[in-house]
């Protein structure tokens, strides 16, 4: 093959954010498809809808659409004329409601769905005159030389114009497939005038790009990038969209008038519906395996962080070049947040320290229990504090001697004092690792939690806490069923292994969901008469910003020498003081409301270090993390709008705008190599 | 990590050809220079080459190109330069490189073509606007806000006359 058409061939776009939304679908629908009637039609169908999608937007057809009409009319012949019906012939409905969250498409979702003038709209919308008409639109308008013109020369409008066309094929073969649950609205005839006058219509176009003998759109004309002129690349153009176009409309009306000669056979007996609803039952297996694969986790992290302290003290003391560099402050810190997003708190579950605190426990047989004045958070908020100051003070991030001795530190520190305190002393009350990632897993999307509570209530033994000889009990002192949230929980899945009755799992929650009730909780009480859980929540939330700001040149330029401490103290301490104290009797439960938008600062921070400056990823998380934050305050101040929701509202749109504004900074990218 | 920069970053490769700034014809080569964004504002911007054979309009995919730019004032001179590449672009018949413009107004740039037995060098201009603020240029991103606000409210609404409705039929 000629090395030009090579090249071509290897012209694929590859965007991202095309990418992710493509396979989100296909999981939704994959979800759905699999909880329902798994009809393997159907989801080759959707598949392959997804796969045209791809074709067209990101093979070399995308990459060229800018040089050669007629790579840009196959895109949109895809685009209007296979990928929609594909979706449609999948009946996508009712499989992607199914593998959506459950309280999401009852709550968000729900609503709209049963609204009657939506309904109706909707109806309206896809009967065939509409649908006809707004496809018609579509296609003419965008075909005229100023529009076609203005996509050529803006990609915001390029894409406007591919997604119009896209959901206007929606909308046309709607009427023809009729995917909507129930009786068909229309006799199956009406597609054939329907398909014709739509043939009709593209003839005419096609006749137009073929015929007219003048170049359309200029833009074309440019560059000349094959043998083909621009003309001749029109009327190959008309002439794709003619033959192909033309295919596409008749087959289906050939179709539908031999359906309407034949006599329909008896229908077969449908199948009896097969839902499968093994999901319990296909975990079981797993969760028992569950012990033995943390053990293998913190064994691989033990080793990973021995080789961290080794590289730091004994390394080249350059932090980029060092494992005690990069990979604590910028990898480990990033896959954790991934970790606590996507599953919970992964990091628990492989912590390094737990091997060394087992050890020592077995050494020593500890005795005592922790002393009561510090069963509390306040010493590892104490500790966070102290973390957030040393981070800017000593530049922990590019000392790899300074992190090897802390690693070091933690180390010891958990031996000694699992060592001689009973319990998960170290992890429930010193680790300000743990507090961190307890707090944040709060947005977690699963939790351990009890699969089935009438289960518990029967239960005589609480193996989950008491323990048993296949695994000790909860040694943080959360009682499975009287536990919500992941507070304190260390992922260590002792409960999972001792329960007898195989009722705990790592279960699917609504991300923050649990802020909303201030109900007790095993091992923790009540949240909003734990001050120093409110305090915990707040220095995190506020930490984030502060910890963030430290690498943006107003603030670094500004920060020097006592500068340093100040500013730590009045960011992390002093401000949310002030905000706890003006937040009057309510502060107790709503500071609690600020945890979803300082994960997001956490989370977009540390994308920063990971990935560089990606602006509208940073951008989104902080949405997420307002928008969530307003919905857990606005469910929380219980229709006082003016009194309460208001105030809250407005420090979270502060503390999003602080957010933005970091962003918008120029930033050092700490610890990485320039 | 690939794909990871691949999910988040966008696209592996940048340059997807964009507006025609200039085409030149010098020695055996036609040159044509994209440039994408439209228009071009201050900060990073996209510029890719086509290299094509005066007269067949083939493709030349085996040349070094490199591009020149500079921007002279009354009393500074502004220069970047880069090298243009396949693996920068999107479109592998085109040379693609970034560039980092950090001035407005007129730009000069240079391009130099060389393959085993050919070379040119053709200039042209581009005009550099004034960076966008970033609020503006990341808009989309802070419309989701208020558009799943009113959606959220709209939802509230809808949950209110529902609930009415079921009220009112018992």
């Amino acid at each position: 093959m000629e090395s030009a058409a090579v090249a071509a061939l290897q012209s694929w776009t590859l965007n991202g954010q095309v990418i992710a939304l493509l396979v989100i679908g296909a999981f939704v629908y994959w979800r759905g498809w699999w909880r329902g009637e798994r009809d393997g039609t159907r989801l080759s169908a959707f598949l392959s809808s997804l796969l045209i999608l791809f074709l067209a937007t990101e093979s070399p057809l995308d990459a060229f659409d800018s040089l050669f009409l007629s790579a840009h009319m196959t895109q949109h012949l895809l685009l209007m004329m296979i990928a929609p019906p594909l979706l449609l012939f999948s009946r996508p409905m009712l499989p992607m409601l199914r593998g959506l969250p459950r309280a999401f498409v009852k709550e968000g979702l729900g609503p709209f769905l049963s609204c009657k003038q939506l309904r109706q709209f909707f109806g309206w919308l896809t009967s065939p005159v509409p649908a006809w008409i707004v496809f018609a639109l579509s296609t003419v308008l965008w075909h005229l030389p100023r529009a076609y013109e203005l996509a050529l020369s803006s990609t915001a409008w390029h894409g406007a114009q591919h997604a119009t066309f896209f959901w206007s094929g929606v909308l046309f073969w709607w009427p023809v497939i009729q995917p909507g649950l129930g009786k068909p609205r229309w006799p199956k005839w009406v597609a054939i005038p329907y398909l014709l006058f739509a043939d009709i219509l593209n003839t005419l176009l096609s006749v137009v790009f073929v015929f007219s003998g003048n170049l359309l759109y200029p833009s074309y004309a440019a560059v000349r990038a094959s043998h083909l002129t621009a003309l001749e690349d029109q009327s190959l153009a008309g002439l794709i969209m003619w033959v192909p176009g033309s295919i596409v409309y008749l087959v289906p009306a050939f179709v539908l008038v031999v359906g309407l000669f034949t006599t329909p056979r008896m229908q077969q007996a449908s199948a009896p519906r097969r839902v499968h609803r093994s999901r319990l039952k296909s975990n079981s297996l797993w969760w028992k395996r569950a012990p033995l694969l943390r053990r293998v986790a913190q064994s691989a992290m033990l080793l990973v962080a021995v080789a961290v302290v080794w590289d730091g003290f004994r390394g080249q003391q350059v932090a980029a070049l060092n494992l005690a560099g990069a990979l604590p402050w910028i990898h480990w810190r990033a896959l954790s947040m991934l970790a606590l997003l996507v599953v919970g708190n992964l990091f628990c579950l492989s912590c390094p320290f737990m091997l060394v605190r087992d050890a020592g426990r077995r050494l020593f047989t500890p005795k005592l229990r922790w002393p009561s004045v510090l069963r509390n958070k306040w010493l590892p908020a104490g500790l966070i504090v102290l973390y957030l100051w040393a981070y800017e003070a000593f530049s922990l991030w590019d000392s790899p001697w300074i992190t090897a001795w802390i690693i070091s530190g933690y180390f010891v520190a958990a031996l000694l004092v699992d060592s001689v305190f009973r319990g998960a002393s170290f992890c429930k009350y010193v680790c300000p690792i743990g507090q961190y990632h307890f707090v944040v897993s709060l947005v977690s999307p699963r939790e351990v939690a009890v699969k089935d509570k009438a289960v518990c209530r029967s239960c005589r033994t609480y193996d989950c806490i008491r323990g048993n000889e296949k695994a000790r009990g909860c040694e943080l002192y959360l009682f499975q069923p009287k536990k919500a949230s992941n507070l304190d929980c260390t992922f260590c899945l002792d409960c999972v292994k001792a329960c007898p009755h195989d009722n705990v799992g790592l279960m699917a929650v609504t991300p923050a969901k649990t802020l909303l009730s201030d109900a007790y909780r095993s091992g923790i009480g009540r949240l909003s008469k734990r001050a120093d859980m409110v305090a915990l929540a707040l220095l995190l939330v506020f930490g984030a910003f502060v910890n963030a700001a430290g690498m943006v040149d107003p603030v670094m330029m500004w920060e020097q020498g006592w500068r340093v401490g100040a500013f730590v103290l009045a960011g992390a301490v002093a401000l949310p003081l002030a905000v706890f104290w003006l937040g009057g009797k309510h502060a107790r439960r709503l500071a609690f409301a600020l945890v979803p938008l300082g994960v997001s600062m956490w989370a977009a921070h540390l994308a920063y270090h990971a990935l560089g400056e990606v602006l509208w990823l940073q951008i989104l998380l902080l949405d997420a993390g307002l928008l969530l934050t307003l919905y857990t305050a606005w469910r929380m101040s219980q229709g006082a709008l003016l009194k309460v929701f208001a105030p809250w509202a407005s420090v979270a749109c502060l503390l999003f705008s602080t957010g933005v504004w970091i962003f918008f900074q120029p930033m050092q990218m700490r610890g990485m190599m320039p | 990590m690939r794909l990871i920069s691949l999910l988040v970053l966008g696209t592996l490769a940048f340059a997807d050809g964009g507006k025609v700034q200039f085409q030149r014809k010098a020695g055996a080569f036609n040159i044509t220079l994209f440039s994408t964004p439209t228009p071009v504002r201050s900060g990073r911007a996209d510029f890719s080459v086509m290299v094509q054979k005066n007269g067949t309009e083939t493709p030349v995919l085996d040349a070094d190109v490199r591009l020149h730019l500079i921007k002279r004032e009354a009393n500074s001179i502004a220069e970047v330069s880069a090298r243009a590449r396949h693996e920068q672009a999107s479109n592998k018949l085109l040379y693609a490189a970034q560039v980092d413009l950090n001035a407005t107004g007129k730009w000069r740039v240079e391009i130099s073509v060389q393959n085993a037995t050919e070379s040119a060098l053709v200039t042209g201009e581009v005009e550099v606007l004034p960076a966008e603020p970033p609020l503006l240029a990341h808009w989309p991103y802070f419309a989701v806000l208020p558009v799943l606000a009113i959606l959220f409210a709209v939802n509230q609404v809808l949950k209110r006359r529902r609930a009415k409705g079921a009220a009112a039929r018992r």
